[in-house]
């Protein structure tokens, strides 16, 4: 199937869900105001399904909007997105019944930033970026230019391990299979276990000290649903509100220990945070405990249960004493 | 890291009130000798240990904590003190992975009739951050 075949598939299906009435509302991805950025689409009118889009900068994780819209919603999911629905729903917060997961095989999505780096020019200045197979092409004052496409994904897409949903309603394309590359999207996790404890945690304290607590980090999390965070309460008063590098960091790695289990590495995170913190880089290492520790993977089977619910008898004793 | 030979590290201790905290009471009242350096909180159960006190603790300047509950099957709500383990455990490896020292988060299972086992413990646990040194984990730079 073309590209072009399959958004009007998605279109035609997004359109019939919402005339049969199987869906309140559509949400999925449209053209945004920028250039080579996308924009959630959330509409109750079928004029509307024929914004949707399926291109490579479709980055947001959709799931977040599932934990705040009411009624049935049929919802555009990439492989790392209907991990985020699946773990909504171990975690009851979303009713398996009450969404259409739409499935969207992805073949990763290409971050602008590492587009900009090597072109030596912003965004705007780019005239077109198109993928070809393995290859993308960026025309650029009148001549081309090919880069290799794991040159400019994102990390966590280099990871993938679904980048087709296993759990959906429909899938609008053919699947496509994972070939995960940990080397490559591991890099900056690794070097950074190669520091000594105290190198590593100045590192961090650097990091944070740049923090300006602006919550995007956690309110673009769609595993972060809480009503009132740990931050926000005041008696006792966790961490001070103003963003000191030591309460940032606190707030940071609780985050993390709250996620754990939940978060499926979708890089939303990262990609919020204005200050380029490279938040992927706690949120991977804690996804990685998991499994090592557990052998457990969020969001992946709908019927696990969650992992800080359940235990095995004997597990994890080298801690104790 | 500078240090005297004086300086004592300073410890805080969570411990379930139905066994470490009652073990920690036996070693009392048996005139079992145990470091000063542990500061204890009595909780609920180890499952009620939130790892949030844990940094908090580091934050005001503790040198290190030690989580201590029932042993494994023999939580006074049955299960706590697995989900502890699982909780704990994550813990300990992030903030390692965060540039804390493993020394700093310790964990054990103590039950009522364990005093010399807490003893022992402390002893062991208090040893070790001496190694580790002050905590200035979140001092400001001077
Ligand atoms: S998005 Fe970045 S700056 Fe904002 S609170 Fe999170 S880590 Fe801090
Ligand atoms: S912590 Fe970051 S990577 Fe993990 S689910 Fe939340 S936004 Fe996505
Ligand atoms: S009651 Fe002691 S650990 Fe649960």
């Amino acid at each position: 199937m073309t590209n072009r075949e399959a958004e009007q598939r998605l279109r035609d299906e997004a359109k019939s869900l919402l005339e049969s009435a199987k869906v309140d509302y559509i949400v999925g991805f449209a053209d945004g105001s920028l250039k080579f950025h996308t924009t959630p689409l959330i509409t109750r009118n079928k004029d509307d399904v024929d914004h949707l889009v399926i291109n490579p900068f479709m980055a947001s994780n959709l799931a977040k909007f599932l934990t705040e819209l009411e009624g049935r919603v049929g919802i555009v999911a990439k492989g790392c997105d209907s991990r985020s629905i699946v773990s909504l729903v171990q975690d009851n917060k979303v009713s398996r019944e009450k969404v259409v997961i739409v499935g969207i095989p992805c073949r990763g999505m290409i971050n602008l930033s590492k587009i900009e780096q090597l072109a030596g020019k912003e965004s705007d200045e780019i005239d077109d970026i198109t993928r070809q197979g393995d290859k993308v092409v960026v025309k650029l004052d009148g001549s081309e230019k090919e880069i290799p496409v794991k040159e400019v994904l994102f990390d966590h897409c280099l990871a993938c391990e679904l980048p087709t949903p296993k759990e959906y309603d429909l899938l609008i394309d053919e699947p496509i299979p994972a070939t995960p590359d940990e080397e490559a999207s591991q890099a900056k996790i690794n070097k950074l276990e190669e520091l000594s404890h105290h190198e590593r945690w100045r590192f961090w304290q650097n990091e944070f000290s740049r923090c300006i607590r602006c919550y995007a980090c956690r309110n673009v999390c769609p595993a972060c649903y809480c009503q009132r965070c740990f931050v926000e309460e005041a008696e006792p008063q966790w961490i001070l509100s103003i963003p000191k590098w030591q309460d940032n960091l606190i707030f940071q790695i609780i985050r993390n220990i709250h996620l754990a289990g939940r978060c499926t590495d979708c890089g939303e995170c990262e990609r919020a945070c204005p200050v380029n913190i490279p938040l992927r880089s706690l949120s991977k290492e804690m996804y990685d405990l998991v499994g090592e520790l557990f052998g457990f993977k969020s969001g992946m089977e709908i019927d696990a249960a969650p992992l800080l619910t359940h235990y095995e008898l004997e597990e994890a004793e080298d801690f104790f004493r | 890291m500078a240090q005297d030979s004086e300086w004592e590290p300073k410890l805080v201790g969570f411990l379930c009130r139905w066994c470490s905290y009652a073990g920690a009471d036996l070693a009392g009242t048996s005139r079992k000798k145990y470091p000063a350096n542990i500061g204890i909180i009595k909780v609920p159960c180890s499952g009620r240990v939130d790892p949030l006190f844990i940094l908090k603790a580091l934050r005001l300047g503790f040198d290190g904590v030690l989580v201590s509950g029932c042993h494994p099957g023999e939580c006074h709500y049955q299960t706590g003190n697995y989900r502890a383990r699982r909780k704990i455990a994550l813990t300990k490896k992030f903030l390692e992975y965060m540039g804390i020292d493993p020394r700093r988060l310790q964990a054990s299972w103590i039950s009522a009739s364990e005093g010399g086992k807490f003893t022992e413990v402390t002893t062991q646990v208090t040893k070790e951050l001496k190694e580790a040194g002050p905590n200035e984990l979140f001092a400001d730079d001077k």
